[in-house]
């Protein structure tokens, strides 16, 4: 029911190499004696899907369709909300809308700034 | 933000809470959000909702045709082989142009 | 495979309870700030929309819906207004559609339309196509109802899908499952349950959970929270289901 998409569902290494950590928020939170259910980031993620949909980037029937295709394949032993952010930069990679090489570049930037904070 | 703006809707709907109609099945040459279950199902309308642009325009961003959405109730039986329960109703909303009348 | 319980609490507003953070930056949180930050730069969308669309995911949960559905029980002439326009109804309870720009959200629309159940009509709601959802009224949709599994099977076999849930009911009750796949956006307004006479709108807002709204729980005197076992990494949908229990 689902709309097929044609996202490539090819594993993408710098995805792989982040889903391999196990830092999902479910380990994260219990080891911190966080009772939060949800990490910090989930709801800018949401704030990300809405304005690339209200901006017509990337509509968000595309979007879901694919996060389904990759929900069920590359991801499909990831919970929810890191599985949804992986299939976003998987969909936006694969699309061309971000390049793999700067996102690596940029995750490095973002890191060294919230680790000096 | 962009944001397609429907001219202000003037189209006389086709059909009326009541009617009989059948969702039509055509092909999809781009963007639709027709299910497919629901194609060449015969069911009846349940109620008007508004005028806009159809999704199949709508994805393009041009401006497209308006039309009138619809709810349309079916039987679950005449949707799926061996439902099991004489009751049971499905409802789901489309644009006229996947309407066509289906008599009495 | 490991197995969390999901919660949601009526009542509460979405939890924004100051919570210690983790004490370590996961690649996670890094990522979903390094492709914001490359959307921005690369015009893909603005940090103002952005921040209108984040602030809006933040203020969301589910007491409005059960709000809605308390004063919907208590008030016969409210309860007109919002099977007439659901949309506008929802302005007297503080919700506005069409926030946070204007002309709603590109997920949620404006278009609300309330479902009624009565004693023999039992409503349910899907998206299949992509999992819309009323989330202005009820926050942000749990897992499961995004999921390949719910959406596929809901359509197809409601009552053994309610069943997982524990809803079962009789052949006589019609169980009508709406699926919204266009521009509407609905809610469901179950029933008001026996031993909830001179009940407050208080008091019953708080047995109207999330899952009372979406169709696949009934509202139950004492019962405050929804709680049921999440499956993480579930199988896709299966091809044949299982043979219907009548």
């Amino acid at each position: 029911m689902s709309v097929t998409s044609d996202v490539d569902l090819s594993p993408i290494a710098l995805l792989e190499a982040i889903r391999h950590q196990g830092k999902e928020w479910d380990v994260l939170a219990p080891r911190y004696g966080v009772t939060n259910p949800d990490p910090p980031w989930k709801f800018p993620l949401i704030g990300t899907f809405e304005s690339l949909a209200a901006s017509g980037s990337l509509p968000a029937l595309e979007r879901r369709g694919a996060e389904d295709e990759l929900g069920n394949s590359v991801y499909s032993e990831v919970p929810a909300p890191e599985r949804d952010l992986l299939a976003l930069a998987h969909t936006m990679l694969t699309r061309g809308l971000l390049t793999e090489e700067e996102l690596v570049r940029r995750m490095r930037a973002v890191r060294s700034r919230l680790e000096a904070a | 933000m962009a944001k397609i703006k429907a001219d202000k809707p003037n189209n006389k709907p086709r059909f009326k809470v009541g009617d009989r109609v059948r969702l039509k099945d055509m092909p999809n040459m781009f963007y639709t959000r027709t299910q497919n279950y629901v194609r060449g199902a015969i069911g009846t309308i349940a109620a008007c909702t508004y005028q806009d642009l159809i999704p199949e325009d709508e994805a393009f961003n041009y401006d497209g045709r308006i039309e009138q959405f619809y709810i349309v109730r079916f039987r679950q039986k005449d949707l799926w082989e061996d439902y099991p329960v004489e009751n049971d109703t499905l409802q789901t909303e489309t644009p006229e142009h996947w309407l066509e009348s289906a008599g009495k | 495979m490991t197995t969390a319980h999901e919660h949601s609490h009526s009542g509460d507003d979405h939890a924004h309870k100051a919570a210690p953070m983790v004490e370590e930056i996961s690649d996670y949180e890094v990522l979903e700030l390094a492709v914001r930050e490359l959307c921005i730069e690369r015009g893909l969308f603005t940090a103002e929309d952005h921040r209108r669309f984040t602030e809006f995911a933040e203020s969301i949960g589910p007491a409005a819906g059960s709000r809605l559905v308390a004063k919907v029980w208590t008030d016969p002439a409210f309860k007109k207004r919002v099977l007439e326009d659901g949309t506008k109804a929802c302005k007297e309870i503080g919700i506005d559609w069409f926030e946070p720009t204007g002309f709603g959200t590109p997920s949620d629309y404006t278009h609300f339309v309330a479902l009624e159940d009565t004693p023999t009509l039992h409503h349910v709601i899907v998206c299949t196509l992509c999992s819309c959802y009323p989330r202005p009224l009820l926050g942000h949709s749990p897992y499961w109802y995004r999921s390949t599994n719910y959406r596929r099977r809901l359509v197809r076999w409601p009552r053994q899908v309610l069943a997982e849930f524990g809803l079962i009911l009789p052949p006589e009750v019609e169980i009508r499952v709406e699926d919204s796949n266009q521009k509407c956006r609905f809610m469901v307004i179950p029933m008001r349950p026996e031993g909830t006479k001179n009940w407050t709108e208080e008091q019953l807002a708080k047995i109207v959970t999330r899952d009372c709204m979406i169709g696949v729980a009934l509202p139950t005197p004492g019962k405050t929270e929804d709680f049921h076992p999440v499956h993480k990494a579930s199988r896709p949908a299966e091809s044949s289901p299982p043979k219907a229990a009548e």
